[in-house]
């Protein structure tokens, strides 16, 4: 049976799940500049994110009473967001290949005098 | 229309159609807007138009008049599109003009019918003729099958146009989710007496149909728009598509799992719905890496800079609204106290500008430079003030709403459910919370800066691009030619 988070601990609840979110974001925003840049200075900021992440995943775990399967589903959840900006990044850079000569070439509908 | 200089000259049969449907999705986002003015009014004082125009008639239009003006809008986005990505002229304009005629009579019958039709028996002629009684459905039998029809008659002649023309990735998508679209719907129209599977069925329109393959279509609009406003390669927008539409089927068709949490249907669909609900932000969240790729490799440079605000706004009010907001209060364990308070109208209000009005806007921003006889609309666009004056009123003004409902529905959650344990005493106890009643406040101050922001955005639309000086649109012209000659 799922336990219900305790009255007292709604806020905390609902702000966790928000930075969780938001932290993610940060952790895939600074991770993808630290790639483009090759600084790794940002991409101290994009594990540092990261970490807070888990640190706001953690305190939903308890607060929601997450337990048995629940915290197997937040382990993979964890996983799958540290990972999926690698991912991504990868992609981006396998479908973007040899760019200006693709768009020379492209649609017909586009408007020209862009960059 | 004359009046307002547009040159409907060049325009091809898709794309003048497009226009109309574009034409009835502002005036039914005027209606929308001025709907939830007098809900958000009816809650600060309730005796307001008692018996004459109650709050649940008012708020049903509400809501049926955004979902309409945004259906009328992607179907009025696709067809401005359909022509260029299929080289070739749309096949059944005739169809479609009177598809158009038929819904836009429908729409019309159906919202007079709620006005001057507001109680009756709950039998069959109310279901076929007044009102099916599905909350957000609330269309008769009669005009959910004449939906259907339209949608049918919009695939046919998206389908057809394809395949006479060119078949490119953005028309694969676009058909198959076409398909989706109209079936989909049907889920809603069957009527069952056990209320679990009513419901169950129901959400399928609810969440699969608005948020799955409404969210496709933005898919495809977005692809296109993109091409068109910044000159983003074909190959790479489509294989985002992909990727995105393998992201967004990926967690999003099991997401459907999280409004199956209390309606009595079984214990496992906690764990599916939280755990793929969770998973739901993830393609938001993996989008933002490619956006950052894209901002770093290109400068943004584009001839329409208020779509191209639009579908900045686009992206953030999607991240927000259905990532942020979502998230919040999707896992079962804290949804038990906030499902259907004022904390869903809140993620409503965000999600459903981020995600679907924002783009609509853009679309219209795209067409109105092509009525305009393609004039530049960047830095030396006179009158700038309006489109930007526009766009941050709306913004501001649902970002305030969303706040302030987020509020009430917190001390809704709050008193409501977890203190009195959702007893009918509860709900009046909250409903007249000092917080709750403060968030209700400033939620209609800031209906009225959307409603401002409204005003301003059609101001805009009929004038923008009048008063382009000579001038700037030949030396337009030349960095154009410019352009192509760097190119070739």
């Amino acid at each position: 049976m799922t336990e219900p988070v305790l009255a007292s601990n709604i806020m905390l609840a609902t702000m966790a799940g928000a930075m969780m979110i938001l932290f993610g974001a940060f952790y895939a925003f600074f991770f993808a500049w630290s790639r483009l840049k090759n600084k790794a200075s940002y991409a101290t900021l994009a594990y540092l994110s990261y970490g807070i992440f888990v640190v706001f995943t953690v305190v939903l775990v308890q607060v929601l009473h997450l337990s048995g399967y629940w915290r197997i589903l937040v382990a993979l959840l964890l996983l799958g967001y540290l990972l999926a900006p690698h991912g991504i990044w990868h992609l981006c850079v396998g479908t973007h290949p040899h760019e200006e000569e693709i768009a020379t070439r492209s649609t017909p509908g586009k408007s020209s005098g862009l960059s | 229309m004359s009046l307002l200089k547009f040159d409907y000259s060049s325009l091809t049969p898709g794309k003048k159609l497009a226009v109309k449907y574009f034409i009835v999705a502002i005036i039914l986002f005027g209606a929308q807007l001025l709907f939830g003015l007098i809900a958000g009014a009816q809650y600060l004082v309730p005796g307001l138009f008692y018996n004459k125009l109650d709050f649940n008639v008012v708020r049903m239009v509400h809501i049926n008049a955004m979902v309409i003006w945004m259906l009328y809008g992607f179907i009025g986005s696709v067809y401005w599109l359909i022509e260029d990505e299929a080289q070739t002229e749309l096949v059944g304009y005739k169809l479609g003009n009177l598809a158009f005629w038929i819904f836009t009579l429908a729409v019309a019958v159906v919202v007079v019918v709620y006005l001057f039709i507001q109680i009756g028996p709950g039998n069959q002629t109310s279901l076929w003729l007044i009102n099916e009684g599905r909350e957000y459905i609330e269309a008769p039998r009669w005009a959910d099958i004449g939906i259907v029809v339209c949608v049918l008659i919009f695939f046919y002649n998206v389908a057809a146009t394809f395949m006479k023309g060119r078949w490119t990735g953005i028309a694969g998508v676009l058909v198959l989710d076409l398909v989706a679209l109209a079936g989909l719907y049907l889920a809603g129209m069957f009527y069952t007496p056990n209320i679990s599977v009513d419901q169950y069925w129901w959400w399928w329109v609810i969440h699969l149909w608005v948020e799955a393959t409404w969210e496709v279509l933005v898919g495809c609009i977005m692809a296109w728009s993109l091409m068109q406003v910044l000159g983003t390669p074909r190959k790479i927008v489509q294989t985002w598509l992909y990727i995105e539409v393998a992201l967004m089927f990926g967690s999003g068709i099991l997401g459907l799992g999280h409004h199956y949490f209390w309606i009595g249907t079984p214990e496992y669909w906690l764990t599916i719905g939280g755990f793929f609900s969770a998973l739901e932000p993830v393609p938001l969240v993996a989008m933002v890496v490619h956006a950052v790729y894209d901002a770093g490799k290109h400068d943004f440079k584009n001839r329409n800079h208020p779509a191209m605000a639009w579908l900045i706004a686009h992206a953030f009010g999607n991240f927000f609204g259905a990532g942020v907001w979502g998230f919040m209060h999707t896992l079962p364990q804290i949804n038990l106290y906030t499902h259907g308070t004022q904390w869903s109208a809140s993620h409503g209000h965000l999600a459903f500008f981020g995600a679907y009005a924002s783009i609509n806007i853009a679309m219209w921003y795209i067409a109105v430079q092509k009525l305009r006889g393609d004039v530049p609309f960047d830095s030396r666009l006179p009158h700038a003030w309006r489109w930007k004056s526009a766009l941050a009123l709306l913004n501001i003004g649902v970002l305030g709403m969303t706040m302030a409902l987020l509020i009430s529905g917190y001390e809704q959650s709050f008193i409501e459910r977890a203190i009195e344990g959702s007893t009918w005493a509860g709900y009046f106890k909250a409903q007249t919370a000092k917080w709750f009643m403060q968030g209700m406040w400033w939620r209609q101050v800031f209906g009225y800066a959307t409603a401002l922001g409204y005003v301003l955005l059609v101001w805009d639309l009929m004038t923008i691009g009048k008063d382009v000086p000579q001038s700037v649109i030949e030396a337009d012209r030349k960095e154009r030619l410019h352009g192509q000659k760097t190119r070739g």
